[in-house]
């Protein structure tokens, strides 16, 4: 099982220091990693991640100069661009495939995409080898949860976990630390979503200390770990520093 | 319309039935494929505007809002409670004015306003969020947020929630709390909790943001009253639902006073309450419909907020319409002496029906505004809000392209704008 699910702000601290901190998470064993496009209104991000971001355009990270800063690199873990939609759109879905191609992004998570939109845009994506990421989060039941994974299936065990997983919010609300997560009800959803179908899940939003991540692999889940990341590299703290005391 | 509760000298509410809608510009299906489970339409006019770009946290709350929004509008025992607060709390209907000398001085043989200034709280967005307070209580809910720019839909929810014994926030830029103080003493004195938001420029766009979040995280418990015809879907179908009541009542006014329709209606619009409520009554008429737009202190990305030149289609806040933004797909800076104006989206409705040519949209600069506003004051005895002003600084135009007889939604009182005109205008 993959032990741990990092998030960095693609820009912040800078972008010139993105592909040396890939190189590093590869270098410690991570096997994927989230990788934020800075968006001007990042309406699902708490404080931490929309500082991080504001930073990171003030600096000129804009979507197509962090996609060329990683077209090529080749040590780096797989990654997950975590985005908004509208960036995305404005690139046009031919254009972002050609930019994709020679970058580490295997997959994207788009928080303001629902299944139900963009289904032709979210579909040639697919079929190119970029699928969509789906989100479970405490206010979707079962079933409905059900039909979200049929609709952004599972492309087996054949593919890397960055295309596999779904990700399970674990408290309503936006990303960051500011109140820790009741990790309770977060393992009987966990528990309950694994018996709907075995993909792998990361378990992300408000995690931190190293006994939280440790309880949502107990779970059988992989912590993501996003805001506490991003402050620490913000304050000039080192990725593995940071990470070592943090991987399983 | 259904007959409820008609007493003696009572005169209609011209508006209920409420009807959710139907009309010909609205398409629902416009991805044959997906998989949405919502049942009333989710998108506008031939370029498919609008749908629900929303985070997985709030799909389930949409979805339950569509819900109850729909039981709600055929209920007869929520029209009854609506109307009552129309009537009673609200002040609806509101006059239809006569506006001689200001017509005869801009060249109009008529000119009529719809006086939205003098309802309960001083804008049409009372209507709306009266309506919404009514629908969350019926939901159960104990909690309201609610953003604000100008600070009137701020005013107006806090008010309601007041009324109705809700628990209510209300976001605003600290621009606009700023340029707009007199609104938050009175948000603050409703027993409402205003929250400073200092990201980006301060204004509506930061408010609706931080609504969002907070919404994200409270809405187990919270329904979230947006003010505007924007956000995801259901939003801009409730918000032009419970706001067309502005039209209804000034379709059968002007009807009952003059016997015939006007040859032009004109309204302000931000997001588009206002503009969708005044108009959408008068789609299947054969007049010119005018919605006007903020044209700021200039014509470059970032002086303005027109976004039907200006804008390109975009997503922002949950819906996809004409978006004012730079090349990256972020929101572009807008620009506005009305807080009320000053958002980068025109709401999806709005901007489909001027897409598929229903509604000319026109744009009126900061200083167009402001002498607006002198003419009304001096000619009619009326102190017009900022917004409002927008469309008043078009007549000149309408005037010189041969209409005659015009209707124009006065959307607001200009209290809250006593000190923009005191230093701008130098009184």
């Amino acid at each position: 099982m993959n032990p741990l699910l990092p998030f960095i702000m693609a820009g912040d601290p800078s972008l010139e220091s993105l592909p040396r901190l890939l190189a590093e998470a590869k270098a410690l064993g991570i096997e994927a990693l989230e990788i934020g496009l800075p968006h001007s209104d990042p309406i699902a991000d708490g404080p931490v991640l929309q500082a991080a971001a504001h930073r990171a355009i003030q600096r000129g990270a804009t979507p197509l100069r962090v996609l060329e800063t990683l077209a090529g690199l080749t040590e780096s873990p797989d990654l997950i661009l975590f985005t908004y939609l509208n960036p995305l759109l404005q690139i046009g879905a031919d254009r972002l495939m050609e930019l994709l191609r020679p970058t580490p992004v295997k997959a994207l998570l788009v928080v303001d995409l629902p299944d139900s939109e963009e289904v032709e845009f979210e579909a040639r994506l697919r079929s190119a080898g970029y699928p969509m990421i789906p989100l479970l989060s405490p206010t979707t039941d079962l079933e409905r949860a059900k039909g979200l994974l049929e609709r952004r299936p599972d492309p087996g065990p054949g593919h890397p976990f960055a295309q596999r997983f779904a990700y399970v919010v674990a408290r309503l609300g936006v990303t960051g630390t500011g109140s820790a997560t009741d990790l309770k009800p977060v393992g009987e959803r966990v528990a309950a979503l694994q018996t709907l179908s075995s993909r792998p899940l990361a378990v992300g939003f408000g995690l931190s200390d190293p006994a939280a991540l440790g309880a949502v692999r107990a779970m059988g889940a992989t912590p993501v770990i996003g805001s506490a990341l991003v402050q620490a590299l913000a304050a000039g703290e080192g990725f593995g520093s940071f990470l070592n005391p943090r991987l399983a | 319309m259904r007959a409820t509760n008609m007493n003696e000298g009572d005169r209609p509410l011209a508006s209920l039935p409420l009807r959710p809608p139907r009309a010909p510009h609205s398409v629902s299906g416009h991805s044959p494929a997906t998989a949405s489970a919502f049942l009333l339409p989710t998108r506008f006019g031939a370029g498919g505007l609008g749908g629900c770009y929303a985070p997985e946290t709030l799909m389930q709350p949409l979805l339950d809002l569509e819900e109850a929004f729909r039981k709600a509008v055929e209920d007869p025992s929520f029209e009854t409670e609506l109307k009552s607060e129309l009537r009673h709390f609200v002040g609806r209907p509101t006059p239809l004015t006569s506006a001689p000398r200001l017509a005869a001085k801009l060249g109009l043989k008529a000119l009529f306003l719809k006086r939205e200034d003098l309802t309960h709280t001083g804008a049409h967005k009372i209507n709306n969020a009266m309506a919404q307070a009514l629908l969350a209580r019926r939901m159960g809910k104990t909690e309201i947020i609610a953003e604000t720019g100008a600070g009137q839909h701020g005013v107006a929810a806090a008010a309601a929630c007041a009324r109705l014994g809700l628990s209510c926030t209300v976001y605003m830029g600290v621009v606009d709390m700023a340029r707009q103080a007199p609104n938050v003493a009175r948000m603050r004195l409703f027993g409402t909790q205003v929250v400073p938001v200092e990201a980006g420029q301060g204004t509506l766009k930061e408010a609706v943001n931080e609504a969002l979040r907070a919404w994200a995280a409270r809405c187990d418990k919270a329904h979230y009253i947006l003010g505007s015809a924007l956000g995801p879907h259901p939003f801009p179908t409730l918000v032009r639902t419970f706001q067309t009541v502005i039209g209804e009542e000034a379709r059968a006014q002007v009807l009952e006073q003059t016997g015939a329709l006007p040859d032009s209606v004109i309204a302000c619009a931000g997001g588009g309450s206002n503009g969708l409520g005044l108009l959408v009554p008068f789609l299947g008429d054969a007049l010119h419909r005018f919605a006007v737009e903020a044209g700021g202190h200039g014509s470059a990305l970032g002086e303005h907020a027109a976004r039907l030149d200006g804008g390109r289609m975009g997503v922002l806040h949950g819906c996809k319409t004409l978006l004012l933004q730079d090349q990256h797909g972020h929101t572009a800076e807008t620009a506005s002496i009305s807080a009320g104006l000053d958002y980068p989206a025109l709401g999806p409705e709005l901007a489909a029906l001027a897409l598929d040519g229903q509604i000319e949209v026109l744009r009126a600069s900061d200083d167009q505004a402001l002498e607006a506003a002198t003419w009304l004051c001096e000619s009619e005895g009326i102190l017009p809000a900022l917004e409002s002003s927008h469309a008043l600084a078009l007549l000149p135009e309408l005037a010189k392209r041969g209409f005659a007889t015009v209707l124009l939604g006065l959307s607001g009182r200009g209290d809250k704008d006593l000190a923009t005109y005191q230093s701008k205008l130098g009184i």
